[in-house]
């Protein structure tokens, strides 16, 4: 404070102001992230988070799209949101519709790529998701609380949590999309995504789901977009060590 | 002006007309009905993504409209090293994008690694301006063109400043090479918040060095003790504003003039309303002129 000339106010004042503006800016930052996390809260509730996220939490860049990371972690922990269960879920599906909009768009696995591989290599294919996907499960209805929470929602805004969890797909094409997943597509869509072979992901789907259709669920996947062209064929060409 | 990489685009140049902020909750709708005004500027920091809607946007609006990349994270005042991350962000973009104008503040906003997201006052000091003005330079010499720098609004002064606001300026601009991007309303809120006169700010600023000038909204905090300015561009342009930014018309010219406008955005048409304002006191500062 010895370094504030004391001006028109005292320097506690003047230095108050950059106070404020910091936690405000940020505050904003979350808010516009996390519109149905605070729409669930109110204003009063999610000022009080941010307030406590931040000092935890600080940007790391001059990028701002960077911040707010942490936050559903953040609430999992956070003492005074413990009964809203779904809050955290509800915050994880924001931040991954935060990425998804910020993620480029990858050229999609076009079906005559695949149709030029031999089918005896099928198996040891590794494919990506689009740059813009992300997958989320939650053991609450969050796609619907999601929705129920949409400024332009006409309906009841009640929302039965014993309606169980729900398996999600956010994906960007023209806009950011949601889609519900069955527990075979997830855990198909999953393994890939951990960079597993199209067998191993098919054996994980099976395991999820005992009546998989795995033909027309890669063929759905693939007119949707889900998968990313694999810019080095040698990626997608059998040998499973790279 | 080359602009060989995307011949279907409009020229680079911002032209002396008024412009306005190209912000998420407009982008459809700017690139849609794409309205009659002089150009647009983004903030830079928007676009560091590796795609993502809002640089298929700016695409789109690029190929209509002059863009100036305006930064608000550079953090050029602060003692940590440069971020090279940022700069290199920065420099992809003007590559891409051909900005007519590429600006970041007079301020710091970083301190070990640890981002603030405001612009922070610099201690007026001999010091602090050659730490400044080389590190504008370090900018230029890696993104390879002038950057403007602009007068931020402040909210308190340090007592080891020595120079004021205006010249630390024009000091900054004499050395490093860099132009001014004149903030009208941040003159009108920091002069108003220390209780210096704005007129004697004004008359100090090299005319040669303004590139651009700022126009925006403040909000009022009221304490015990009386009122202060905050710079929250979330209100349309005050009237002690426009005559400040008459008088700056009249002495530096006709200039690329920005309506900048961030929280609590108003619908697209008040936008352009208030650009068509400076747009009139430039045609008519010009008339007299002429």
């Amino acid at each position: 404070m010895q370094h504030i000339r004391p001006g028109r106010f005292a320097p506690a004042r003047h230095f108050q102001v950059y106070r404020n503006n910091v936690f405000e800016s940020l505050t904003n930052a979350l808010k516009a992230v996390y519109p149905v996390t605070e729409r669930l809260v109110g204003d009063g509730f999610f000022r009080y988070a941010a307030a406590s996220y931040i000092p935890l939490h600080r940007p790391e860049s001059g990028n701002l799209h960077d911040f707010g990371e942490h936050f559903a972690g953040f609430l999992s922990g956070f003492p005074p949101a413990r009964e809203l269960v779904y809050l955290p879920d509800v915050a994880r599906l924001e931040w991954a519709m935060h990425e998804s909009f910020h993620a480029g768009v990858g050229q999609p696995l076009a079906l005559t790529t695949l149709s030029s591989i031999p089918a005896e290599e099928y198996g040891n294919l590794r494919f990506r998701l689009q740059p813009s996907a992300r997958l989320l499960a939650s053991s609450y209805p969050i796609l619907r609380i999601w929705q129920v929470n949409q400024p332009d929602h006409a309906g009841s805004p009640d929302v039965n949590l014993e309606e169980g969890g729900v398996k999600l797909l956010v994906i960007r094409r023209q806009e950011v999309e949601m889609r519900t997943l069955s527990d075979g597509d997830y855990s198909l869509l999953s393994a890939i995504d951990a960079g597993s072979t199209l067998a191993q992901a098919a054996r994980a789907a099976m395991d999820a789901q005992a009546d998989y259709d795995l033909t027309g669920a890669l063929a759905s996947q693939i007119q949707l977009g889900t998968l990313a062209q694999v810019e080095n064929e040698k990626k997608i060409t059998g040998n499973p060590v790279l | 002006m080359a602009d060989a990489i995307m011949p279907d685009r409009v020229d680079s140049p911002i032209p002396a007309k008024a412009g306005i902020g190209l912000r998420a909750e407009h982008y459809r709708e700017v690139t849609d009905s794409l309205p009659t005004v002089g150009w647009l500027e983004v903030h830079s920091e928007n676009y560091f993504g590796d795609g993502g809607a809002p640089l298929e946007y700016l695409e789109r609006a690029r190929e209509h409209y002059p863009i100036s990349l305006h930064g608000v994270g550079l953090s050029i005042g602060s003692c940590d090293p440069l971020n090279q991350r940022h700069l290199a962000k920065l420099k992809s973009l003007i590559q891409i994008y051909e900005p007519g104008l590429v600006s970041d503040h007079l301020s710091w906003s970083s301190v070990d690694g640890s981002y603030l997201n405001d612009l922070l006052p610099l201690p007026y000091t001999e010091e602090a301006l050659r730490h400044f003005a080389e590190r504008v330079q370090q900018a230029q010499d890696y993104l390879g063109r002038e950057i403007l720098i602009e007068n931020p609004s402040s909210y308190l002064q340090y007592t080891h400043s020595t120079i004021p606001e205006w010249d630390f300026l024009d000091e900054v601009a004499r050395i490093s090479g860099c132009g001014i991007l004149l903030d009208i309303n941040n003159i009108h809120v920091s002069a108003t918040n220390h209780g210096y006169d704005a007129q004697q700010y004004l008359r100090a600023i090299p005319a040669n060095k303004v590139r651009e000038m700022h126009l925006a909204g403040f909000t009022v905090n009221r304490y015990p003790e009386g009122e202060i300015l905050i710079d929250t561009h979330n209100a349309p342009v005050a009237d002690e504003v426009w005559a400040l930014y008459n008088q700056a018309v009249k002495r530096l010219g006709n200039l690329p003039t920005l309506i900048e406008w961030d929280t609590d955005l108003p619908p697209l048409p008040v936008l352009l309303n208030e650009a068509r304002r400076a747009d009139e006191i430039m045609e008519k500062a010009h008339a007299l002129v002429a």
